[in-house]
């Protein structure tokens, strides 16, 4: 059963639409794609998923509820991992603090949150010097790999991604993938947004996003 | 929690801007501090003069009143004349002022029944002249004429302030004369032996009460007529020369207050307390019995006025209240016991409390405007402040909004934030402004005296006599007989200049350390509800939106 659906989801920011009639159902353990060109509208997607934006119609099921009815806070804080385009952490943290202020505010509850954000931390390969760093003193590629270790850090089921390797060299894109893959692998259900189909290739399944035209579907 | 945690290492990431929000507090709580210490002492210094203040009362004419209304009724008679100023009408000033201005003996007692009262006691002021073997300590060497009613004096006192006309004055204390002669009628209305001003020196005081012509006298007056314990006196009518009364001296006083060579210039002999005679109410009283049976009515050949050569006496009553309350109390049971309104119940005790308190309790008026401006002053700049700090912060808030922190949470964080600049600023400035407050309110309170005595004097000089107001703002003239404190041999106590608060000892007090605290809470809620008002309306997609 779907962990995630979006039923006929249409959007537009004010006059300009950008999604109409969006269909896609999620599953746990899988990794999943959302294609598309610049401009298709997939960072605007990803604001729905999240709870962020609200669709001008359709609806969004989180496990076969309408996330209308869950509170908006948890279902960010807890249920959904998200990894934004521009990372948006805290720059005058640290990656560590970023971490943990996350696991705070999903009220995880474990007594070492120091050590499991510096081991999230390494394991997207940031050292304990780095991850002592304020956010604004670390590198576009490491800025991404706190945001990555702060949407796991809580363990939440859905793992959202809007261009997850977009600043990343190809080596450190091959060891983030395989982060997700084994995210994937161990239950969770993985939506990564991108523009590449080298990318796409590596996910279970692909949803393709057409910027939105006059009469264009699907 | 977390919370609280993520306040203090924001503080600490934004010191620059932190530091000047909390220069900014310390600057109003330094400012604060010191208002409200300033308050504060004000406030104690009137409760610690209250504490352990007897209060004694009189009830006096209020001929300030007497007068307006006369005016008043003139203007009514004659607004057709049109004369422009209303003339005074004076025959119908010191009929009215003869008739009713005082009150009796019976009356005051009925006063004196009433609940807030306790202790009562009364004297009575009478006027004799000497003769030859007995004559008043003067400086004037016309005085020593045996006869100074002196028909030349003019109506204007020193300085030229309006006194009644000779005639009224005749008609309430008898001509000028030589002695004035108080009957007590018990040892407590003799206030000034009490208060250690008076001291008896040879003697002793007359037998409380009694009825005999006993007197005591000051040792200035003794001196100056030779006289000691046991010899006799004689006091002549100054209406009448052929009425005279014998008195035997049992005792001589020292009064402290008599040496002071100013009272001499106010020219009437009978008020240098030098010239003071004392004596048993019972005994006066029955002189005056006498008197009153002797007397005749004789026409003034100047005025034409008649007048009775009975000799004219002032009876004063004063009612002891244990405190403040009780005075309160007090003025509000005359008029029950049915105090006619154009009378006033009035207390030196406190008049002079009240005066010596002007500076201080200006200084705290003074204070608590200028608290308020600095408190709307400083509320305004943080509430810019903040602004700023909200919108300089606004990815921040997006950032903490989208991860799912409640908006009240994000509101609470930065609301701690700004409590905590402030609380530490605010107990800094409490420090600084309690250190200081005491030096600075006693610089600023003798400004504030100077400026008071200056007025002060300004009074004296402009007026000729020393600015003395009585609660109520009438203005009272130097010689009118009416004791204003139950001592009617010394008028003049009351004209001494008034002991200002001039120093205060401790400012700072546990009430203004939780007025700071209050006033932080304040500041950091004005402040704070800006931020608060901002993070709720924030939307977190477009502020994360905006910024790519
Ligand atoms: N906040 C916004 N207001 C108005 N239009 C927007 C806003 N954000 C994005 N758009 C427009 O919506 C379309 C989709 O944008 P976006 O979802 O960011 O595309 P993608 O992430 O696929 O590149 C674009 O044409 C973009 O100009
Ligand atoms: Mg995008």
């Amino acid at each position: 059963m779907a962990v995630l659906s979006l039923n006929n989801i249409c959007f537009s920011y004010k006059d300009t639409p950008v999604l109409n009639d969006v269909s896609y159902d999620f599953e746990r353990g899988k990794m999943y794609c959302i294609i598309g060109k610049s401009g298709a509208g997939k960072t605007t997607l990803l604001s729905i998923l999240s709870g962020l934006a609200k669709p001008k119609s359709g609806s969004i099921m989180y496990d076969g509820r309408n996330i209308k009815k869950i509170d908006k806070y948890k279902f960010r804080s807890k249920y959904i991992g998200v990894i934004f385009q521009s990372f948006n952490l805290i720059t005058k943290f640290t990656a560590l603090e970023n971490v943990i202020l996350s696991m705070n505010i999903a009220g995880y509850r474990q007594q070492k949150k120091r050590d499991k954000a510096l081991e999230l931390l390494k394991s997207v390969g940031l050292d304990e010097n780095e991850a002592n760093r304020r956010v604004l003193k670390l590198s576009g590629g490491q800025q991404q790999r706190v945001a990555i270790a702060r949407a796991l850090s809580y363990d939440a089921e859905i793992i959202l991604a809007d261009e997850p390797t977009g600043n990343l060299d190809s080596e450190t894109q091959n060891e983030i993938m395989a982060i997700f893959r084994a995210l994937a692998d161990s239950g969770k259900c993985v939506i990564l947004v991108s523009h590449s189909p080298e990318v796409a290739a590596m996910c279970d399944e692909k949803y393709e996003l057409i910027k939105y035209s006059k009469k264009t579907k699907k | 929690m977390y919370i609280i945690k993520n306040a203090f290492k924001c503080i600490g990431r934004s010191r620059g801007r932190n530091i000047l929000i909390g220069v900014i507090v310390f600057v109003i709580a330094v400012s604060a501090c010191i208002g409200l210490s300033i308050r504060q002492a004000a406030e104690s210094a009137k409760s610690d003069t209250l504490e352990g203040l007897t209060v004694t009362a009189t009830i006096s004419f209020d001929r300030q009143k007497a007068m307006n209304d006369i005016i008043q009724n003139a203007e009514n008679d004659n607004s057709s004349e049109n004369s422009g100023r209303p003339s005074f009408d004076r025959d119908k000033f010191s009929d009215f002022m003869g008739e009713s201005s005082s009150l009796t003996l019976d009356e005051y007692k009925k006063y004196a029944e009433a609940k807030s009262v306790k202790d009562f006691y009364y004297s009575i002021s009478t006027s004799f002249n000497g003769n030859d073997d007995f004559l008043p300590v003067s400086n004037d060497s016309s005085s020593d004429d045996e006869d100074t009613s002196s028909e030349t004096e003019s109506n204007r006192g020193p300085g030229g302030f309006f006194q009644p006309p000779e005639d009224i004055r005749n008609q309430m204390m008898g001509a000028q004369s030589d002695f004035t002669v108080v009957g007590y009628s018990s040892e407590e209305a003799m206030t000034s032996f009490i208060d250690g001003t008076a001291t008896i020196v040879d003697g002793s005081v007359f037998t409380e009460g009694t009825s005999d012509a006993e007197c005591i006298i000051s040792q200035e007056l003794a001196n100056y007529n030779s006289i000691a314990v046991d010899d006799t006196i004689t006091l002549e009518n100054p209406n009448n020369e052929d009425e005279s009364y014998e008195f035997t001296v049992v005792g001589i006083y020292t009064d402290s207050s008599s040496n002071e060579s100013s009272f001499s210039i106010m020219g009437a002999t009978s008020t240098d307390p030098a010239n003071s005679i004392y004596t048993s109410y019972a005994a006066l009283h029955t002189i005056l019995d006498a008197s009153g049976e002797n007397s005749e009515t004789v026409t003034d050949d100047t005025t034409g006025r008649e007048f009775s050569t009975e000799i004219k006496s002032t009876l004063s009553a004063t009612y002891v209240l244990s405190d403040v309350d009780s005075y309160n109390k007090f003025t509000e049971e005359v008029r029950e016991l049915g105090l006619d309104e154009s009378y006033n119940v009035t207390s030196s005790d406190i008049s002079s409390y009240e005066s010596s308190l002007v500076p201080l309790e200006t200084l705290s008026k003074l204070a608590g405007y200028f608290l308020i401006v600095v408190l709307l002053i400083g509320a305004v700049i943080l509430i810019v402040l903040n602004i700023f700090n909200i919108r300089e912060r606004k990815y921040e808030i997006g950032v903490l909004t989208a991860m799912g922190m409640k908006k009240f949470k994000v509101a609470l964080q930065f609301l701690t934030e700004i409590f905590v600049v402030t609380i530490v600023a605010v107990i800094v400035g409490v420090g600084v402004g309690g250190v200081s407050s005491v030096p600075v309110t006693n610089a600023l309170l003798e400004n504030q005296v100077a400026a008071e005595s200056n007025q002060f004097n300004k009074i004296e000089e402009n007026f000729g006599r020393p600015g003395n107001m009585i609660p109520n703002g009438n203005m009272v003239p130097n010689d009118m007989p009416q004791a204003q404190n139950g001592r009617p041999g010394n008028f003049f106590d009351e004209n001494e200049v008034t002991d200002y608060i001039n120093e205060i000892d401790e400012a700072m007090n546990l009430t203004v350390v939780f007025q700071m605290l209050g006033i932080a809470v304040l500041l950091t809620i004005v402040s704070g509800a800006v931020s608060m008002l901002f993070i709720m309306r924030y939307d977190p997609l477009r502020i994360l939106a905006n910024r790519d």
